[in-house]
């Protein structure tokens, strides 16, 4: 593994796998996470380290609880890390916030990454940057792979040296870009630590509270003052005009000043909290012009905006006017506006684009789809049959979004994790409406349960609530939950129930097979007839997760084909159901389709055998 | 110089794979390397663009490739290679087409047929300074009966035209792949005498 390497090495590294080795390169001792891409591969790559390593690693039930266990961690002295996606910042910030006040003991490094442009998340195009300001805590942003790796490590520095809590953020394309890096040494961790009884120390009660409050000030000015420099990159360049940027935005920067020839000076800020404001000072004094390159909200536009008020009231100040502040940059969004500020020409990729759409016209779309086997598909099904098109189906963060798709567009919203219950029960609350609530087993743990308890508590008028339970987080990239049965360094431990969690709360329980349409179909009309809160546990393994098991054992899965005698060509199987693996094939446009499976992506799951109303689906016969 | 890279695929692995062994490569021929690889929803059978970036420090730092600047293109299935003429230009860029179609779900749903690999050929054309197409899945499934060491042969086949040395391929291919590095090797090689 190229994690492993020794120090001194150089290799390629996905920007998430560098912010791992940065982790043991400092010794950390402690990491807890909940899967969330941007962020995932980083708890990954540890996880499969881990043991090698000697660090303690977990996956943990949300992200609230990945923060606390580091923080733990960290107040008995040993190293510790976590990290989320954006969004799980604010389920974790609960908890980071107070603790940015009290401090730490040893080092704390929180990852956080956001998703301009929505690659792999639905719910904002949210700009993490405010929460340090909001939380008053020191943010590293590394611009590459082999930054990630080495800002990791500063980021452990600061934490300690000034016993608070650091982030380290990176959006997607640092992420998931791949770099060349080189290798420092891997640090011997430390995992065993003692809590010391400091009465007063951790908490903010008043009157402590402005007193943590100013504490928070000093430790700020002092960071500034040891890091703003070390952590500012300035490339000095020709003429009066700057470019002041950070994150992945700098690497678009260089490549753009390469392709136009121009050689303006740049500044490139690592640290994004608290901004470095005596470098920016001088930076900005002698320049006519700077334009701020930031994805997202104008953070440093409008620190440099005021910090020129002082020092050079006549600069003329580009960033959100020239450039958008949604979506992700690249070379081409940043162009037109190089060309506005340097008075350059530059390409125009609007005839290339046009030619492109030229020759997609017409193509079919590839848009994700649930994987040939997907238990989900099964369940959508069949809910559908019951339930048809009226009833709301209430979605919510997992695999199973992309039931908001063709043919099923059962996701009538999608907010957050585990809003589907929440957001139902206010709808059941003012109208008769039927409704339908999926949540998935991960996020039944994450954040489902206190929605079911207020289900129970509040509401006898509650909707149907399905969890699409697959056995493990599964979109994120298999990572176990407290249902899997082992944790995240692969050990055993005893599963959670989730009927079991469901009647305790007071549910009338049904557990159904997932690839069984009849059981399925009677247990969904056993609870169609009832009132109140019931839960149906919609049971079956991730099929790419089996798939990879079986795999790794080199098994493969009884595939399944169409009988071409006894298919009617209703197209029940791809109209409605939509296997990846089942084609509508024709020779020539207007001809009678044929109906077949293909062999190489069929996952064996039997489900379109069960749905043929003419029986046409069979186990494919040995040739 | 820099040399641009772009593999493109649906969902899956094979993708994946195939760029870490470019990027390797790469990286063991002493160039400096930057790329792009999205994990997550995109891997759920959507179109999922890799890039692959390669060359002297200097020159390259964006993790993306720009419009019409791939040196070759690495299409694993045929439709997706016309949604990479984005980022191809007709005085730069190679093609190298697996022809193993991958028919969209959407393509039953919104009765948009599948074109004909033909159509395909003339839509990349415009974009293309050289194109080949073959189906390399077919002739694995045949020699190893796997269709995914289809992915090694077009790699195998593409290797002419990057300035990678063999030496290094080789030792990327079984750094690359914990299974079947024999297989690989061999797929490789079928793909560098065609
Ligand atoms: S990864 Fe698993 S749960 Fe997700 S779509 Fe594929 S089979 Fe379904
Ligand atoms: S058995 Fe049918 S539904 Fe299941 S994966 Fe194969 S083709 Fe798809």
């Amino acid at each position: 593994m190229d994690v492993l390497e020794k120090a001194g090495r150089k290799v390629v590294l996905l920007g998430n796998e560098a912010i791992a080795r940065g982790a043991i390169e400092s010794g950390v001792g402690v990491f807890a996470a909940y899967p969330g891409t941007p962020s995932s591969e980083v708890p990954i790559t540890l996880s499969r380290i881990a043991k090698k390593v000697g660090i303690k690693f977990e996956y943990s039930s949300n992200e609230k609880v990945a923060f606390e266990t580091a923080a733990g961690a960290a107040w008995s002295g040993v190293r510790a890390m976590t990290a989320m996606k954006h969004f799980g910042l604010n389920v974790a910030s609960d908890s980071v916030l107070p603790v940015a006040y009290v401090g730490v003991k040893a080092g704390l490094v929180i990852m956080v990454a956001d998703d301009p442009q929505g690659w792999s998340s639905a719910q904002s195009e949210q700009d993490t940057r405010y929460y340090a300001r909001m939380a008053r805590m020191p943010m590293l942003e590394p611009s590459n792979p082999q930054e990630a790796l080495d800002f990791t490590k500063i980021a452990f520095e600061i934490s300690e040296a000034f016993e608070i809590p650091v982030f380290l953020r990176t959006t997607t394309k640092v992420s998931h870009s791949i770099g060349t890096v080189r290798l420092g040494k891997i640090e011997k961790p430390k995992t065993r630590g003692r809590f010391v009884k400091d009465l007063g120390r951790y908490y903010n009660i008043r009157p402590n509270l402005q007193e943590m409050h100013k504490r928070i000030d000093k430790k700020l000015m002092k960071i500034e003052k040891r890091y703003g420099r070390r952590l500012t990159k300035v490339l000095k360049g020709k003429g009066r005009v700057g470019i002041i940027t950070n994150g992945v935005s700098f690497e678009y920067v260089k490549e753009i000043v390469h392709e136009l020839k121009i050689n303006p000076h740049i500044m490139k800020l690592g640290m994004t909290h608290p901004l470095p404001k005596k470098e920016i000072e001088s930076f900005i004094r002698d320049k006519k012009v700077v334009l701020i390159v930031e994805e997202l909200e104008p953070i440093i536009e409008n620190f440099v905006v005021r910090v020129a008020k002082d020092v050079n009231p006549k600069l003329v100040i580009h960033g959100k006017d020239v450039l958008p502040r949604y979506g992700e940059y690249n070379v081409e969004v940043l162009m037109p506006a190089f060309g506005k500020v340097f008075g350059k020409k530059v390409p125009d990729f609007r005839k290339h684009r046009k030619d492109v759409e030229k020759v997609l016209r017409g193509l079919a779309p590839r848009k994700p789809v649930m994987c040939p086997g997907c238990p989900h598909r099964s369940t959508f099904y069949a809910v559908k049959k019951v339930f048809g098109d009226k009833a709301i189906y209430a979605g919510d963060i997992g695999c199973y979004v992309l039931g908001i798709f063709e043919p099923f567009e059962m996701q009538d919203f999608v907010i957050s994790m585990g809003a589907s219950l929440g957001i139902s029960h206010g709808i059941k609350k003012v109208s008769n409406q039927e409704v339908v609530a999926f949540v998935g087993d991960s996020t039944f743990f994450h954040a489902g349960m206190p929605g079911i308890a207020n289900l129970r508590f509040n509401d006898g008028n509650a909707p149907l609530v399905i969890v699409m339970d697959n056995g493990i987080t599964a979109m994120t990239g298999h990572q176990p939950h407290p249902g899997s049965g082992f944790t995240g360094m692969g050990e055993p431990v005893t599963p959670i129930k989730i009927e079991e969690v469901a009647k305790a709360l007071g549910a009338e329980v049904r557990v159904a097979n997932a690839f069984n349409q009849k059981d399925l179909i009677e247990r969904l009309k056993e609870l169609k007839e009832r009132k109140g809160l019931r839960v149906l546990v919609s049971r079956g393994e991730c099929r790419l997760l089996t798939k990879r098991k079986l795999r790794a054992k080199d098994v493969r899965f009884v595939t399944f084909e169409i009988d071409q005698e006894k298919c009617m060509k209703c197209s029940e199987c791809t109209d409605h159901f939509s296997c990846p693996a089942i084609m509508e094939v024709r020779e020539k446009p207007n001809e009678e389709a044929k109906y077949v499976i293909d062999p190489d992506l069929c996952w064996g799951c039997s489900v379109c055998m069960q749905i043929c109303p003419y029986n046409a689906i069979r186990p494919r016969r040995k040739k | 110089m820099r040399y641009n890279v772009l593999c493109i695929g649906v969902g899956g692995e094979g993708v994946l794979t195939a760029a870490t062994m470019i990027a390797r490569a790469a990286n063991y021929d002493g160039y400096y390397v930057r790329g792009v690889q999205l994990h997550g929803l995109a891997q759920r059978g959507g179109s999922i663009p890799t890039f692959v970036r390669f060359g002297d420090k200097g020159e390259l730092s964006s993790p993306g490739i720009m419009q019409g600047d791939a040196n070759l293109v690495l299409a694993f299935e045929p439709l997706e290679a016309v949604r990479a003429t984005y980022y191809a230009r007709k005085e730069k860029t190679i093609f190298v087409i697996n022809d193993f179609p991958h028919m969209p779900v959407y393509a039953n749903l919104l009765n948009l047929p599948y074109p004909k690999i033909d159509e395909i050929k003339k839509r990349v054309k415009p974009f293309a300074k050289q194109l080949f197409v073959f189906d390399a899945h077919s002739i694995a499934k045949e020699r190893f009966g796997e269709v995914v060491l289809g992915n090694t042969i077009v790699l195998g086949f593409a290797s002419r035209f990057m300035p990678i040395k063999r030496k290094s391929w080789v030792k990327a291919i079984k750094a690359s792949s914990p299974r079947m590095i024999k297989e690989n090797l061999e797929a490789f090689r079928i793909g560098e005498n065609m």
